[in-house]
């Protein structure tokens, strides 16, 4: 095994991983170096003065380490990054004169960084508390694809911290490859039971994203938790996936479903959030959301007295969208006193995570 | 006038008012109404139905907003303060609401890891569970056993409120429930943990109940058990640094952590253990500072136990089989359920104790079958809580098998068992 994936598991060949990870996008054809999709986004325009000046002073060494990441986002050393500076790291490339089509692949410039600026917690404080990833998308993004964005976290959070023992699409695929042979082939007792589990998780997980689908179809949902181990006030660890900065479009002013997807995972591959943390013995997933409280959803079960743990291991997420949109056209969006009427709502099936 | 006024209310019973009337309100699991709406709903409701006898429980409602969102709206431990059923004026006692949901999801396990394995030290459940919903009910004592609980943890409130100096008057916030196996002393815990965290609700987000392992804190290392002691109560530590939270620990037959250390002076007992009593015995006086943990301990070999922990334990209840009266309402509570379900059909209608008393035990055809009942209630003393209640399915097994009988059946089939138990019984003894 090469030494750069040392700690990694040895079938995840490090230049496959982003797309191995997403076979939602393996219809657009592209490669790492593949030139950009008709569908891509104007390029953004470029950041501001100030900006470009605190990137340019740190361009000589952070221009070094992206493309040293770019070329195989999953060789950085195994230290933790800081979305700070990852977001330095990728804004320092956009003012670079990288190729266009590497262009697409990395976050743009987000302006977070200079309000944020003021109080950034420092460096060692992000990392062990409460590390961030903060995405910036260049326009509004519809809902469908902040539903998307969910299910596609869930499923990599429950693959990369060894709640599955394959992605979930290449899990779906065995099995379903399975069942079509089973009748043909007798398999032992316990191959029988391993794989009886198997279908079982995933016709759970299957649920909780159809239930996922319906729940942003009924309401606009500004925060979603997948929360493992433990129980809901006290996970071992919790992925949050802030839709707060989300500016809501309709179909044809938004940006496309899968350049967003493209963006969010690289940012999650940049920052690296998965590769120094231990292996975790199979256990429960639970998913939580919020939503309006008279949205009127069955399936998912009120929490009003819920409150997101502060203990613990945390990734936050952050989704926001910036850039020229016109805001008139779009729909009324939500002002921020109404957020009390968003309360928290649990899916009623924890998925029990299994190794092979 | 005022005079003739006094003399009526006199000669009307006795109206009870001034009590605390806790009214539980169970809002339904898909509902996500707005606590105060449901709130103004209730208090609606009851406004309408003035004058209560005892508890009542309402699972229906006329008006649609209470359908949609509401299980159900119990007015609970009116027996608790009061000795005997009587009228209680809904508008004048105080009322207090508490509103809440079950967590359905069932115990998730804590783990204490040990050179790479990971022990269940402790299962955790997140109160108010759907498992325990109405364990307290259920649950039979003929003296004042709940309500002295109850009262414990609300005087303990009230002192941790006030912020009463705790060098000078010092409490633990343990409570050991003793006696003989089966009288539903783990049940009480996790009935009391359900309880309290729906009644202090106002102030408590939500309740954990911890319930330790005892044995699975032994190492097999010598002189790591008591490590691993500390290790559990380092996890609770974290659970009540959550001021949100009301935490209690159950510890079940904690005799096992805290076995008296004067029986080591005999040199039966390995010294490991002596370190667990220790430091179970330190964790204890760390936690007690803090204002939102209960520790709920049982145990049936009271003699075993250390008397340091003895000593710590501020309540000391001792909990013995149900007497005459309380296994009469075990299995009115049973023949109710049947009754439910329709395995006893058709459905018949039984006396309480306290109704045969007002009649003085006469034989009529209305308490014929509770007189009966009464005998085997009679004949069952000595049984234990946990015996009475499988008793009824016993009786069915073995004497019954078709499904659907009549009480008069039934009871005849039930005195079979009880005869069967006692018989049972005395041939175990005779083989000892």
């Amino acid at each position: 095994m090469p030494p750069q994936c040392g700690g990694r598991k040895p079938h995840l060949a490090p230049q496959q991983q982003p797309f191995r990870l997403l076979p939602a996008l393996l219809t657009k054809p592209h490669t790492g170096n593949a030139g950009p999709p008709a569908d891509r986004p104007p390029e953004p325009e470029p950041a501001t003065p100030r900006r470009t000046r605190r990137m340019r002073r740190r361009k000589p060494r952070r221009g070094r380490a992206l493309r040293h990441s770019h070329a195989a986002p999953r060789q950085r050393p195994f230290e933790f990054q800081t979305a700070t500076e990852q977001q330095m790291a990728s804004a320092g490339s956009a003012a670079s004169p990288v190729s266009p089509a590497s262009s697409l692949l990395l976050p743009r410039a987000p302006p977070g960084v200079k309000r944020r600026g003021r109080m950034r917690p420092r460096r060692s404080e992000l990392a062990v508390a409460c590390p961030l990833v903060s995405v910036v998308f260049p326009g509004a993004v519809t809902r469908e694809s902040c539903c998307l964005f969910a299910c596609e976290l869930l499923k990599h959070v429950m693959h990369q911290r060894h709640q599955l023992p394959l992605p979930y699409e290449q899990l779906a695929y065995f099995c379903r490859r399975a069942a079509k042979d089973g009748d043909v082939i007798k398999k032992s007792a316990s191959m029988d039971l391993a794989s009886k589990k198997c279908q079982q998780v995933l016709m759970e997980l299957e649920g909780v994203l159809q239930h996922l689908e319906v729940m942003f179809r009924l309401t606009l949902v500004p925060r979603v938790l997948i929360l493992l181990g433990g129980n809901v006030m006290r996970p071992k660890e919790l992925y949050e996936l802030n839709l707060e900065g989300i500016l809501e479009g309709s179909a044809e002013e938004s940006l496309k479903t899968a350049s967003c997807v493209r963006k969010l995972f690289h940012s999650l591959f940049v920052a690296d959030v998965f590769s120094e943390l231990k292996a975790l013995p199979a256990m429960g997933t639970v998913v939580m959301l919020q939503g309006h409280r008279s949205c009127g959803v069955d399936w998912f079960r009120p929490k009003l007295n819920y409150k997101v743990p502060t203990r613990g291991r945390k990734l936050v997420v952050n989704l926001s969208c910036d850039g020229d949109i016109n805001m008139s056209t779009l729909p009324a969006q939500h002002v921020t006193s109404d957020w009390e009427d968003y309360v928290w709502f649990q899916a009623p099936v924890t998925l029990k995570g299994f190794h092979e | 006038m005022d005079e003739v006024a006094g003399e009526l209310k006199q000669a009307l019973p006795n109206v009870c008012d001034n009590i605390q009337v806790h009214v539980e309100v169970l809002q339904k699991s898909n509902s996500a109404a707005k606590k105060e709406d449901i709130r103004m709903s209730v208090l609606k409701l009851l406004n309408r139905h003035n004058i209560v006898f005892g508890d009542y429980k309402w699972t229906e409602f006329d008006d649609g907003f209470l359908n949609n969102n509401v299980q159900s709206v119990s007015i609970v431990d009116t027996d608790l303060k009061l000795k005997d059923r009587q009228p209680i004026d809904l508008s004048k006692g105080s009322l207090s609401l508490h509103i809440f949901h079950l967590n359905e999801e069932g115990p998730s396990s804590e783990n204490v890891e040990e050179e790479n394995e990971d022990i269940i030290a402790a299962s955790h459940w997140v109160l108010p569970a759907a498992e325990f919903h109405g364990l307290w009910e259920s649950l039979i004592y003929e003296t004042e056993v709940k309500s002295h609980l109850l009262d414990y943890v609300t005087t303990t409130l009230l002192f941790s409120d006030k912020n009463v100096d705790s060098n000078l008057i010092s409490w633990n916030r343990v409570v050991l429930l003793h006696g003989p196996p089966g009288t539903g002393k783990t049940s009480l815990c996790k009935a009391l943990a359900q309880k309290l965290t729906i009644r202090l609700s106002y102030r408590y987000r939500y309740g954990q109940l911890i319930e330790i392992n005892s044995h699975s804190l032994f190492s097999k290392w010598f002189s790591e058990s008591g490590k691993l002691v500390t290790k559990m109560f380092q996890k609770i530590q974290e659970l009540i640094d959550d001021k949100d939270a009301l935490v209690f620990v159950l510890i079940d037959e904690v005799e096992s952590l805290t076995a008296a250390r004067s029986a080591f002076k005999a040199g039966t007992e390995p010294s490991d253990a002596i370190r667990v009593v220790n430091a179970v015995l330190t964790q204890i006086d760390q936690i007690k500072r803090y204002p939102n943990v209960v520790i709920l301990t049982t145990s049936n070999i009271t003699e075993k136990i250390d008397m340091a922990f003895v000593d710590r334990a501020d309540i000391k209840q001792y909990i013995g089989p149900p007497s005459t009266a309380a296994i009469f309402r075990i299995y009115l509570s049973c023949l109710e359920e049947l009754m439910k379900c329709q395995i006893i059909y058709p459905r018949q209608q039984l006396l309480t104790l306290r109704e045969l008393e007002m009649i003085g035990f006469v034989e009529n055809n209305v308490s014929r079958l509770s007189l009966v009942l009464r005998e085997i209630s009679r004949r069952s003393e000595g049984l234990s809580g946990r015996v009475l209640r499988k008793l009824p399915f016993l009786a069915h097994a073995l004497y019954i098998q078709s499904p659907s009988v009549t009480m008069t059946t039934f009871l005849q089939a039930l005195s079979l068992a009880v005869d069967k138990q006692f018989e049972e019984r005395s041939k175990l003894a005779d083989c000892v």
